[in-house]
C-alpha cells in the first residue's frame, strides 16, 4: 500500500501535553544538525589525540585543552576503550544524528524502539559530558574549551529530545495501563499494530491540554 | 534505504583501510578487511530484495565481531585495529536503521488495524 493512503494529519498530530508533534521534522532536524556540529568538533579533538595535529583549538584556555586531552584520565580511558574518548564522542554524536533522522513523523507511536534507543544515546551522553566536565575541574585541574562546548550541546540535545522520548514512554504506559498484557507492550515497543494499540494511541492524542 | 547506502559506503572505507593504514603487507588484516567488506556489501544488497529485507540486521553480528577483534587481538590496539572498533561501532548504529526509515512501518500504512 502506498504512503498516499495515510492522511497527512494523522502523521503530524500534536501529542498532548505538548502543543506540537515531538516527532515532526521541525523538531528533529535541529537535533540532527546540532549533533553533527558536535561530531565535527569531536573529530577535531580526536585528531589531536591521535597525533595528526599539534594542538587543539582553544581561544580561551590556551594550552589547557592539550593537557586535558592528553591527561592521565584520557589515557586510562583509552586503555579501557581501545579508542580515544574523543573518537567515541564522534560516534555518539553521529549516533544522535542518525537515530534522530530515522523514522516517520509519528515514530513516537510507530517505532517506539527507535525513539527509546535515541533517548538511550542522547540522555546518557549528556550525563557523560557533565561527568567529563567534573573530571576537568576536580581531577585534571585544567579546562578544555571545545570539550565544554560539546558538553553544553549534549545538554541542549537532552532538553530537545526529551519530549519525544516522553511521548513514546507515555504511549507504552497507556498500552500497559489499559491492557496489563506483556505481549501487547512488546508489540507496541516494536511498532506492531492491532486495535488495542490503535486505541492506546488515540487515548494519548485525545488528552486535554491545559 | 539510506541506511543501506551508508553501510555500502562504510564497507568501501573498510576495503581500503589496509592501504590507508599501511598494513597491506599483513595478509590477515588485508583479507579479513576485504572479506568483511564483501560480507557487508552482500548483506546490504540483499536488504533491497523483499524476501531478504532483514539481511542488514546480520551486520550487527559482523559489527560485534569487528569490535571484539579490534579491541582484543592486540593490546593496546594499533591504528588498523582502532579502525575496526570505530567502524564496528558505527555499523552497529547504521545496521539498526529500517529499510524505509522515513516512512511508517508497512502495517501502519493501512487505514485500519487488522
Amino acid at each position: 500500500m502506498s504512503r498516499a493512503s495515510i492522511p497527512v494529519d494523522d502523521l503530524n498530530r500534536n501529542v498532548p501535553p505538548y502543543h506540537h508533534n515531538p516527532s515532526a521534522w521541525s523538531q528533529r532536524i535541529p537535533i540532527c544538525l546540532l549533533a553533527f556540529v558536535a561530531a565535527i568538533i569531536s573529530v577535531h579533538l580526536s585528531l589531536y589525540q591521535w597525533g595528526f595535529i599539534e594542538s587543539a583549538y582553544d581561544p580561551v584556555f590556551g594550552e589547557s585543552s592539550n593537557k586535558v586531552l592528553k591527561s592521565d584520565t584520557a589515557k586510562s580511558m583509552y586503555g579501557i576503550l581501545g579508542i580515544h574518548d574523543a573518537a567515541l564522542g564522534v560516534l555518539a554524536y553521529l549516533g544522535d544524528a542518525i537515530l534522530g533522522f530515522a523514522g516517520s513523523t509519528r515514530r513516537w507511536q510507530y517505532r517506539p524502539w527507535l525513539v527509546i534507543l535515541f533517548g538511550i544515546d542522547v540522555i546518557p551522553l549528556g550525563i557523560v559530558s557533565v561527568v567529563l566536565v567534573l573530571f576537568q575541574a576536580f581531577v585534571v585541574g585544567s579546562w578544555c574549551f571545545l570539550c565544554l562546548i560539546t558538553a553544553v550541546i549534549s545538554l541542549i540535545l537532552v532538553y530537545w529530545a526529551w519530549d519525544e522520548v516522553r511521548s513514546s514512554l507515555a504511549y507504552l504506559f497507556i498500552v500497559w495501563k489499559e491492557n496489563h498484557k506483556w505481549h501487547l507492550l512488546w508489540d507496541a515497543f516494536w511498532g506492531n499494530r492491532n486495535e488495542q494499540l490503535d486505541a492506546a494511541g488515540e487515548i494519548l492524542l485525545s488528552r486535554k491540554v491545559s | 534505504m539510506w541506511g543501506r547506502v551508508v553501510e555500502i559506503m562504510t564497507a568501501v572505507w573498510l576495503a581500503g583501510s589496509p592501504f590507508i593504514f599501511g598494513v597491506q603487507s599483513d595478509a590477515t588484516i588485508l583479507w579479513a578487511d576485504l572479506g568483511l567488506a564483501l560480507l557487508i556489501w552482500t548483506l546490504s544488497g540483499l536488504s533491497y530484495w523483499h524476501p531478504t529485507r532483514h539481511a542488514h540486521l546480520l551486520i550487527l553480528v559482523v559489527s560485534v565481531g569487528m569490535i571484539v577483534w579490534g579491541r582484543f587481538y592486540v593490546t593496546p590496539p594499533p591504528p588498523a585495529h582502532e579502525n575496526h572498533i570505530v567502524v564496528g561501532l558505527f555499523l552497529l548504529m547504521i545496521a539498526l536503521i529500517p529499510n524505509e526509515a522515513s516512512q511508517p512501518p508497512r502495517v501502519w500504512r493501512q487505514q485500519t488495524s487488522t
